[in-house]
């Protein structure tokens, strides 16, 4: 039985032409023919809805309906889970086992707790987004969120729109999804089951594909926003916010580059396993197209294992790894990409004794090079790792200066007295995540994703000064 | 090794001389290319430790192998990263090496013990391809030859066809003071015009470009005498300009009136020893039908790779491929390229070379991150 499956989500009463179907087994998925003046209709409706509905509603309620829904996602029967578990696989290649788990952990950090923990970090009082609060000097403080967001969504991460969809809910903004060709899909499903739980509330979101930059209503769709929140590459950021004229807040998640760093205490004999074991989730977790996932890893001479052993250890667990959740299959540029960097290191290992490549004897699978002294070399992704021996952690971090501006996460394992003064070398080279190895694809509730706020850079603090205040007392009739 | 290598050399060139104007398609000459490509692979896995830990690598040895076709491809960047040479490379008589246009420091070195057997395997299927129908022509260089860059097999091979094949008339329109000296060519192009002898342009494909916009911006176009033809190498990678090669036979018509017949691309590279070849003027001069492929001579063979897992793709399916060539005895005999082809059964067709991969995301290759910051 064929199912027809809509690859866009928009408010009803809009009626929008199908122009392209693409096949995924006995699934269709349509996509839209857009034009600029339903796009511009569209835009004008959800700013309309918004201020009818979702502007007045009580941020403790839009909690709850997130919550709502995302617990409606946490159920294994729920029926769109049950859809998006069979159809993202097909889409994105990854593997269905990969998607099902990470899908799951990615849905849990946006319960009831998680969402608080998100308002709460970055808003002294969250009340602020409801009225006017006190504040501690005298005065007052009310927050707006802005009136439409314009999201450009990637495809790397299935799920990863969700996130900023609930940021721009949380802040009672409507909001205009681009979802990326690689992965249209689920936005679509999260907005529909937002929908299920609150009409009026979806009523306030469209999701739709179209090709970034080719669109004219992209460019009208720009000078509409309030505020333009962008994933993609540098590239892309650089060149949606080019187009911004007027002065709103834009957002923009890059390229970024992330590490892992192993220090000799993680390497002990009843250690080394589970500090093997964790590193090689992360490589393998969505192929490593995460911004959060590692690309080389430092690991300190000292251990019970030395750095070599670390690597072919590692080449060994990401056999078992492929072998339960096979990497996804490639296209040309990509192979090409790890072959092209095997070769490169297979040659200079014949001769030079402190470079070696482990690799998966069929096809690209996987690859593990091995540097026997510190330095800095990412990976074409897909389960690509360099690792670089060295004899201490911290003399590794000079290596880290000249990609400053791309840093992001690092996945540490040492021992509690070095991790502050680390995570300060860390910090001062550019990175801004420090975490747990074997967590390293699971940003967390409330954290500074690269380095920024999630909410409080897209919104306007309004100040009632004391004197106002003041001011108004003077003219109450009543005054004595 | 000395004995051993020149009974190796030896037993070459009577393989070259003898099948000279043979090629690499023809399949009863397969059993003794086969013996003399293992051997060539012996010589090499005891000659180089270097190569040895490369075979040993992927479990291939002269015990296990006994079909050229399972003698490991050395990927080409081998020559950048270490010396593959078996015999002492103080004493070889010419090293090639490439231009190592990402990185001066870490060019890739080929180094010829002796230049007999890489000019005996130039020499011939030149003329078979080039110049089929001819003795003698004259040839016009637009590229370094060897007396400005005695490191480029280009040089080299520019200057062995010119020796062997140029009339009184040909001349080299490149020099280490003056570099490309366009307006010598139009002259000299403008004689062969009035005097209507053929000539043969010969050049690393860019130089056309150069020489193309020149006369584009002078208002210059040639009425080349029949029979002229245009002989171009190394094609259109990693140049600033995008330009394509239909473009650039379109415009060998438009400027120098020569048609895409009488046009011959060689494939070649520094870590071979042979050169192969377009079948057009070979074919067109038979009077048969126009061949577009590339072959080699009887001494090479190609395999296609599949690029995810090395083995080889059915026939005719695009993959990574991997150059036989038996002149190449000292270095690697097996040689693999980043560039993708097919098979078909008049030879190959050369699709370019691989680009890497494009970030879906937010992550990030780095080399794709360096390209971004030098671009800035």
């Amino acid at each position: 039985m064929e199912q027809h499956i809509l690859a866009y989500f928009v408010p009803k009463g809009i009626c929008i032409d199908i122009h392209e179907e693409h096949t995924f087994g006995e699934y269709i998925l349509e996509f839209p023919n857009l034009s600029s003046a339903q796009v511009m209709e569209l835009s004008t409706r959800l700013r309309l809805n918004r201020g009818k509905y979702l502007a007045n509603l009580k941020t403790e309620r839009i909690v709850e309906i997130i919550d709502k829904t995302i617990q409606l996602w946490l159920n294994p029967q729920y029926p769109l889970r049950k859809l998006a578990e069979t159809l993202l696989p097909m889409i994105t290649a990854y593997d269905a086992e990969i998607v099902r788990l990470e899908l799951k952990r990615f849905l849990r950090g946006f319960r009831k707790k998680d969402l608080y923990r998100f308002l709460d970090e970055e808003f002294d009082n969250p009340g602020m987004l409801d009225n006017f609060r006190p504040r501690k000097s005298g005065g007052f403080t009310r927050v707006y969120g802005p009136e439409l967001i314009l999201h450009f969504f990637s495809g790397n991460v299935p799920g990863l729109p969700i996130w900023s969809m609930i940021m721009g809910l949380l802040l009672k903004s409507a909001g205009i999804g681009k979802t990326s060709s690689a992965e249209p899909l689920m936005a679509v499903l999260f907005a529909q089951s937002l929908a299920e739980v609150d009409e009026n509330l979806a009523e306030c979101l469209a999701v739709l594909p179209w090709k970034g930059g080719s669109a004219q209503f992209e460019d009208l769709l720009l000078e509409r926003a309030d505020a333009v929140v962008i994933y993609g590459s540098s590239q892309t950021v650089e060149k949606i916010k080019n187009k911004v004229r007027q002065p709103i807040p834009v957002l923009g998640y890059g390229h970024k580059i992330s590490f892992a760093a192993v220090g000799q205490e993680a390497l002990t004999a009843d250690r080394y396993q589970d500090t093997v074991h964790r590193l090689a989730n992360d490589v393998s977790v969505y192929d490593q197209q995460s911004c959060l996932s590692p690309q080389l890893v430092f690991v300190e001479r000292g251990g019970v294992i030395s750095p070599r052993q670390f690597a072919q250890l590692l080449a060994s667990e990401l056999d078992r790894y492929e072998k339960r959740r096979p990497r996804a299959k490639l296209g040309d540029a990509e192979i090409h990409a790890i072959r092209s960097l095997r070769n490169r290191y297979e040659a200079m290992a014949i001769s030079n004794s402190e470079i070696d490549v482990y690799a998966s004897g069929g096809g690209t699978e996987w690859t593990v090079v091995y540097h026997g002294r510190p330095g800095f070399e990412g990976s074409p992704l897909n389960r690509t790792i360099q690792v670089f021996a060295c004899q201490c952690l911290e003399e590794a971090l000079s290596h880290l200066r000249p990609y400053r501006s791309y840093l992001q996460s690092a996945g540490i394992a040492v021992a509690p007295e070095r991790l502050e003064a680390l995570a300060h070398c860390l910090a001062q080279e550019g990175v801004s995540r420090i975490t747990a190895i074997g967590q390293m694809t699971l940003g967390v509730a409330g954290w500074h994703h690269d380095a920024r706020f999630n909410l409080a850079d897209l919104v306007r603090f309004v100040d009632i000064e004391r004197s106002a205040e003041q001011l108004a007392e003077l003219y109450d009739p009543d005054v004595e | 090794m000395k004995g051993w290598s020149e009974e190796l050399v030896k037993e070459i060139l009577g393989f070259i001389h003898a099948y000279s104007d043979c090629h690499s398609l023809e399949a009863e000459l397969d059993p003794e290319f086969n013996d003399l490509a293992l051997n060539i692979f012996k010589f090499q896995y005891q000659g180089n430790p270097h190569y040895k830990r490369y075979c040993q690598r992927r479990h291939k040895s002269p015990l296990t192998v006994k079909r050229w076709e399972d003698i490991p491809p050395i990927p080409f960047q081998m020559f950048k990263e270490t010396v593959l040479a078996c015999e002492p490379i103080e004493e070889a008589e010419a090293v090639f090496m490439t231009s190592g246009s990402t990185n001066k420091e870490k060019r890739g070195r080929h180094y010829h013990p002796t230049l007999e057997v890489w000019d005996a395997s130039m020499v011939p299927p030149f003329k078979h391809y080039v110049l089929p129908d001819r003795d003698q022509m004259t040839i016009y260089v637009l590229s370094p030859a060897e007396d400005v860059n005695e490191n480029s097999s280009l040089s080299r091979y520019l200057s062995l066809a010119v020796k062997h094949y140029g009339t009184r008339d040909s001349a080299f329109f490149f020099s280490k003071e003056a570099g490309f000296d366009m307006a010598g060519l139009v002259s000299a192009l403008r004689k062969s015009e009035a005097k209507g002898e053929p000539v043969l342009l010969m050049g690393a494909t860019f130089a056309y470009v150069h020489f193309l916009d020149y006369c584009r911006a002078e208002g210059l176009a040639f009425n080349l005498p029949d029979s002229s033809r245009i002989f171009d190498t190394g094609g259109l990678k990693g140049q600033a300009r995008e330009v394509t090669m239909e473009e650039l036979y379109s415009w060998f018509k438009d400027y120098f009136s020569i048609e895409r017949e009488l046009s011959i691309n060689m494939y070649g590279m520094t870590e071979l020893s042979s050169q192969l070849y377009d079948r057009t003027i070979a074919t067109k001069v038979k009077g048969g039908q126009v061949c577009m492929e590339k072959i080699g001579p009887a001494w090479t063979r190609l395999q296609v790779l599949n690029p995810d897992t090395l083995n080889p793709v059915s026939f005719g399916e695009t993959g990574l491929l991997a150059h036989y060539d038996l002149a190449n005895w000292n270095s690697a005999v097996a040689v693999l390229t980043e560039d993708l082809g097919y098979q078909t059964k008049n030879g190959f067709v050369l699709l370019g070379r691989t680009k890497g991969s494009e970030a879906r995301g937010c992550s990030i290759a780095i080399d794709e991150m360096l390209a971004e910051q030098t671009s800035r």
